[in-house]
């Protein structure tokens, strides 16, 4: 099969006089694991829904290894599956019924690799849906989606609910689904979840897509953001190499660094550094240091 | 808005009565007619001084809007208890402080603040007809009415909140609620019917309002057994909210089953074992009713032609005194069988919104092959309710030996399923097209199809408008035969709509959550 695995054209969508989605060129190739980033709102939940057929766009169109999304639904489906972010099961099934009612309409499971899911998951099949938690819902849309081995896996923030150690089994999961060479889009906010799992990172604001590119291409974004506190007054920090949103507030210093430490290290030893944070900036944080604004005014359909 | 409905219906029946009743010999008949009738008894309740237009006010209003009063009061109680809890919101309330008990509290003086505000306009309404000199209802018979009229409202608002606190879900808490609503009529029916159980209207809701007797022989202390089950009710809901942990239930839910049940794991399998309760419930009631109503109609069909010019129309027709009440009686499977169709269509419409189809339709499963199930599964069910309702009638019949046909009966029981398939056609096209007001139009059209075979007959309404309703398009059959060529016209037109819906739906976005 040469056709690749998501192939988008001038995809479009408006909801009314809200523009979702704009123009989206973009394309997955067979294999490949591409990250959708952006924040709330940027469009990343409308593109997944109508890649799925279930939204019609406003214009352009939209092809599964080759199948258009919407005239042949049907076959685009039969080599793809899809993780919501939030999983709306009929609760008083169990989850081993349901499972079973999930496999059945995709047709072929690998009931092997179910098994092992159902383990590495930590799931009571006996459970009626009603009685587990978020988390524990999330886990079955998940065994659902991966346990079918589709050529294509569509994940919609897929980890939302989840504690860590279920994070870490879920990365396990996407990297053997990559051994595999199967293709996984996957939207997400969590810059360091993309970074671990990606091949392609495209981001997307305000219903565009704004940079597509691999990690390295991307370096620019990941930041590291420092927090520091001085006894003495704040030095000038604004010339310093990789250093950049500086927000000065008496005592304190909020900023982002790119690169190395060092150039940054150097100009504040002996200045008194009281505290020192570093920590992995929120994407809101990234989006506005390099884009100039968030997208936080853009439509709210992705919450819906 | 009810209250203004109620006051409407009183006005239209007093002075509908007023004017097509107006000399003493037509009065007289009308009293010789239905006054001793066991069968209309059963139905609506027995007329008392039916020869006034007070006591036929009474009569026509106090069963029909008890029972609509209580059906409104039992989905607003659930709705504003248990929905608002499924939905989330009470979460919101809770942690502002509020305890579950004193919500709850709350919930309830708003309810019955809403039923206080329904019986005062219904009141002054009845007070402002009864001024007129063909009417004449004082003031203080207008209150007392407009109190018995509502009295419904007030119970099973305290009955409702009680369901909704010890059930599971919202759907749960209106299924129990509605049991007891139809087991309070059908035990008042048996009470009417003339059987010497006159005693069991003391032990149901409706009995009671019933034995307040308002415009009539008023009986004041029925408000006692009111009263106190208002009460008793109310004070077992601030309990139980008070004890039971948020979105939990006290009737039995197993979280944990130990077995794989054998179910046929597919949509189509889905959708019958997800709605199986609802229509196990709705086919309990249609037997319960159809052998009710098959059992009461001979005596009747006896007094319906017990009237000299009426039996002659029917000699004529061919048509035994049975098969005249029944053609009549029938019209309530109609309106039951329309239930099951909106049941039908807003199973499919909280399918689609509560986002469960969602995971079949990202699947290799399209929107035709699920549209097309549902549509078959909501004709068969409608079918099968109507055959169901048929022989059932036809079994009551048999028993008490009145001389009706099985095969009359069954094609009278599938006669009455049609209206109800013109109503599911126009909830799938509705569901297509507005998913989001899918109940508020199957239930106006329900209501106007009801409205209209209610005040059509007596007001000499234009004949359009008495051809847009499918009830009126129904054949009262087996008093008459059943009419096949309106039968195919509406069920094509059912399938018109519900076709266009399936095109339409198919090209429409998904909603979701």
């Amino acid at each position: 099969m040469t056709s690749p695995a998501i192939a988008t054209f001038d995809l479009t969508k408006n909801y009314g006089s809200t523009r979702a989605l704009i123009g989206l060129d973009l394309q997955v190739g067979e294999g490949e694991v591409l990250g959708c980033l952006g924040p709330n709102g940027a469009g990343k939940t409308t593109l997944i829904r109508l890649l799925l057929g279930l939204l019609i766009p406003t214009r352009g169109r939209a092809e599964i290894f080759g199948s258009d999304v919407q005239r042949d639904t049907v076959a685009s489906h039969q080599r793809l599956a899809y993780v919501p972010g939030e999983a709306n099961l009929w609760p008083s099934l169990s989850v081993a019924e349901t499972l079973r009612l999930l496999g059945q309409v995709y047709g072929d499971v690998d009931l092997k690799y179910q098994s092992k899911l159902i383990e590495r998951f930590d799931l009571d099949v006996n459970k009626r849906v009603r009685a587990l938690s978020r988390g524990n819902r999330q886990k079955v849309i998940l065994v659902a989606a991966l346990m079918t081995r589709a050529d294509l896996l569509i994940l919609d923030e897929p980890t939302s609910g989840l504690d860590p150690l279920m994070e870490r089994a879920f990365r396990l999961c996407v990297h053997e689904a990559k051994d595999r060479g199967q293709s996984v889009l996957l939207s997400s906010h969590i810059l360091s979840e993309v970074e671990a799992l990606c091949d392609r990172i495209a981001i997307l604001r305000e219903g565009s897509l704004v940079e597509i590119g691999t990690m390295t291409e991307m370096r620019h974004l990941s930041a590291v953001s420092v927090d520091m506190t001085f006894e003495r007054d704040v030095p000038d920090l604004a010339g310093v190499d990789g250093v950049s949103s500086l927000e000065v507030q008496g005592h304190t210093v909020r900023c982002l660094v790119r690169g190395p430490m060092e150039p940054l290290l150097s100009a504040i030893a002996n200045c008194g550094v009281r505290e020192l944070l570093s920590r992995e900036p929120s994407l809101e944080e990234l989006f506005l240091a390099h884009y100039g604004s968030t997208a936080s005014d853009a439509s709210d359909h992705d919450d819906e | 808005m009810w209250g203004v409905v109620f006051g409407l219906y009183v006005a239209i029946q007093a002075l509908t009565y007023a004017t097509s009743y107006k000399t003493l010999a037509s009065r007289h008949l009308l009293v010789q007619e239905f006054g001793r009738n066991v069968g209309i008894s059963a139905l609506v309740g027995p007329a008392i001084r039916i020869g006034t237009v007070p006591g036929f006010t009474a009569w026509k209003c106090l069963t029909v809007l008890a029972i609509i009063g209580a059906v409104w009061a039992i989905l607003t109680s659930t709705k504003l208890t248990r929905g608002e809890e499924d939905a989330g919101r009470w979460e919101l309330l809770l942690i502002g402080g509020v305890t579950r008990k004193s919500a709850a509290q709350q919930a309830m003086l708003g309810l019955m603040a809403g039923a206080t505000v329904l019986f005062v306009l219904t009141a002054v309404i009845t007070a402002a007809v009864g001024h007129s000199s063909e009417v004449r209802i004082d003031a203080g018979g207008a209150v007392f009415f407009a109190l018995a009229v509502t009295s419904g409202v007030f119970m099973f608002l305290a009955i409702g909140s009680f369901c909704g606190e010890i059930a599971t879900s919202r759907r749960q808490g209106a299924g129990v609620a509605s049991a007891l609503l139809g087991t309070s009529y059908a035990l008042r029916m048996v009470a009417d019917s003339g059987t010497g159980l006159a005693w069991l209207r003391w032990a149901t809701p409706l009995g009671w309002v019933e034995e307040l007797r308002p415009l009539t022989r008023p009986q004041p202390w029925a408000l006692v057994p009111i009263a106190a089950s208002v009460i008793l009710f109310s004070l077992a809901t601030f309990v139980v909210a008070g004890r039971r942990d948020l979105g939990a239930g006290t009737l039995s839910d197993r979280s944990s089953i130990g077995t794989i049940r054998r179910l046929p794991m597919t949509p189509f399998g889905l959708a019958i074992y997800t709605s199986r309760t609802t229509l196990i419930a709705w086919a309990v009631s249609i037997v319960a009713y159809g052998l009710l109503l098959g059992s009461i109609a001979k005596s009747g069909g006896k007094i319906i032609t017990s009237s000299q010019s009426l039996r002659q129309v029917f000699v004529r027709l061919g048509v035994s005194g049975a098969e005249a009440y029944l053609g009549v009686a029938l019209l309530i499977m109609a309106v039951a069988l329309s239930f099951v169709a909106i049941n039908q269509v807003s199973a499919a419409e909280r399918e689609e919104s509560s986002g469960q189809l969602e995971n079949l339709l990202v699947r290799p499963y399209s929107r035709y092959t699920w549209m097309v199930e549902r549509i078959s599964l909501g004709a068969s069910v409608l079918a099968l309710g109507g055959v169901l309702a048929g022989v059932a009638t036809w079994i009551g019949a048999a028993s008490d030996g009145a001389h009706v046909d099985l095969a009359t009966l069954v094609d009278a029981g599938i006669n009455v399923a049609v209206p109800a398939l013109v109503l599911f056609g126009a909830g799938i096209l509705a569901l297509a097209v507005i998913p989001r007001f899918v109940s508020t139009v199957t239930y106006a059209l329900l209501a106007w199809f009801s409205l209209i075979e209610i005040v059509g007959g007596a007001v000499n309404l234009n004949h359009w408008i008495l051809d847009l309703s499918a009830f009126h398009q129904m054949a009262a059959s087996p008093a008459s035969p059943v009419n096949w060529t309106a039968n195919v016209a509406m069920i094509i037109v059912a399938m018109a709509a519900a076709s266009l819906g399936v095109v339409i739906f198919q090209r429409r976005d998904l909603k979701g959550e």
